[in-house]
């Protein structure tokens, strides 16, 4: 497996400072956010999760990676505020018993860069609450994350119930279960989108802005 | 050619009703606790599983019952050969012997008489039959590193 990636070997010993570094560098070159995101941390994370699959790293040194991630997150995420006032709303979560955050929370900064009000309701979103939560902010988009294909069972009751209450209204779907292709599941919702990366969320962004 | 072969007869697999898969998932928690049970009994436990891997046993056939409903929900040929071929590889990567494999697969068809009714047993039992009777060819094949992006941890 390769380990080009720079960022690697700092989350792997858990030195954050020199992880902050790389992501501060490439901010000051004008690396876009997006860029990082699907260039350097995603990337990265894919060959942890690949290093405890080899048994190379343990689940506490996988978890002291992620919790860098997040806190590199944290500090791109103070750089993206903009004083413009969003005009659309969208909700980001996980599904229910879906622990894995942070692909969402990228796709949650990607919709703020693009000018959206986002509500991201983080890992593990009991489905009822998710539906309360849709009624109270009644968003013009709901963006789904999910990485285990055996959560396919409880997308498909989210999407039944959200199809059922709010029939209009468009879900965005994403994540790493779908790589294998689970795809065909989603042809029997109508105002599905499938969106594989955050190249193809920012696209759909700035196509939806664009009313095509 | 062999993973063209376990994909092919996968989706020969004949398809559980609608009832047989919400037994399998109704009596999951009671499937879950009977493969824990009978697995942990066995004086052999250490030799199939490796020093300090009861949890990840735990979390194997807890994950699973999750993984078998969703195939069993919406089969899909390609997903279950790569998730079995991933599960061999990273739980043989943590210490559990190539035995595993079999003992576990022996135990489940055990519990699943025991807890299903007999028709939901005779529709589910084939895709148990599909693991158990491949187990050499996973073996064979999960020693091949896995394609970046698509480790399922």
């Amino acid at each position: 497996m390769a380990t080009e990636n720079p960022i690697l070997k700092p989350l792997l010993s858990g030195n954050h400072k020199a992880s902050s570094k790389i992501v501060t560098d490439m901010m000051s070159e004008s690396v876009p956010v997006k860029e990082i995101y699907e260039r350097v941390l995603k990337p990265a994370l894919y060959e942890v999760g690949e290093l405890w699959e080899q048994n190379k790293i343990s689940v506490a040194t996988e978890h002291l990676a992620s919790a860098i991630v997040e806190s590199l997150m944290n500090e791109i995420y103070l750089q993206l505020r903009t004083s413009k006032k969003p005009e659309k709303t969208a909700v980001v979560t996980c599904l229910e018993n879906e622990h894995h955050q942070i692909g969402a929370r990228m796709v949650s900064d990607i919709f703020e860069l693009n000018g959206w009000n986002v509500y991201f309701l983080g890992a593990n979103t009991p489905q009822n609450d998710l539906l309360n939560y849709i009624r109270m902010v009644k968003p013009q988009l709901v963006a789904i994350s999910l990485s285990i294909y055996f959560h396919l069972p409880t997308l498909e009751s989210t999407l039944n119930q959200i199809s059922s209450e709010f029939p209009k209204l468009q879900v965005l779907i994403g994540g790493q279960a779908f790589l294998r292709g689970a795809l065909k599941i989603l042809s029997n919702y109508p105002g599905i989108t499938y969106l594989p990366d955050l190249n193809a969320i920012e696209n759909f962004l700035i196509q939806y802005k664009h009313g095509l | 050619m062999d993973y063209k072969y376990l994909a092919e007869t996968a989706g020969k697999i004949p398809a559980a009703d609608k009832n047989a898969v919400n037994e399998y998932r109704e009596k999951s928690e009671y499937l879950i606790a009977g493969i824990n049970k009978s697995m942990s009994e066995r004086h052999d436990l250490k030799e199939l599983i490796g020093e300090n891997n009861l949890a990840m046993m735990k979390d194997n056939h807890a994950n699973h019952v999750r993984f078998i409903h969703s195939i069993l929900k919406n089969p899909n040929a390609e997903v279950l050969t790569d998730t079995v071929l991933w599960v061999f590889r990273a739980y043989q990567n943590h210490g559990f012997a190539a035995n595993y494999w079999a003992a576990q697969l022996n135990s489940w068809f055990h519990i699943l008489k025991r807890e299903l009714s007999p028709e939901s047993y005779r529709q589910i039992i084939p895709l148990y039959e599909w693991m158990q009777v491949n187990i050499p060819l996973f073996e064979k094949l999960s020693n091949k590193t896995t394609e970046p992006g698509l480790s399922n941890h």
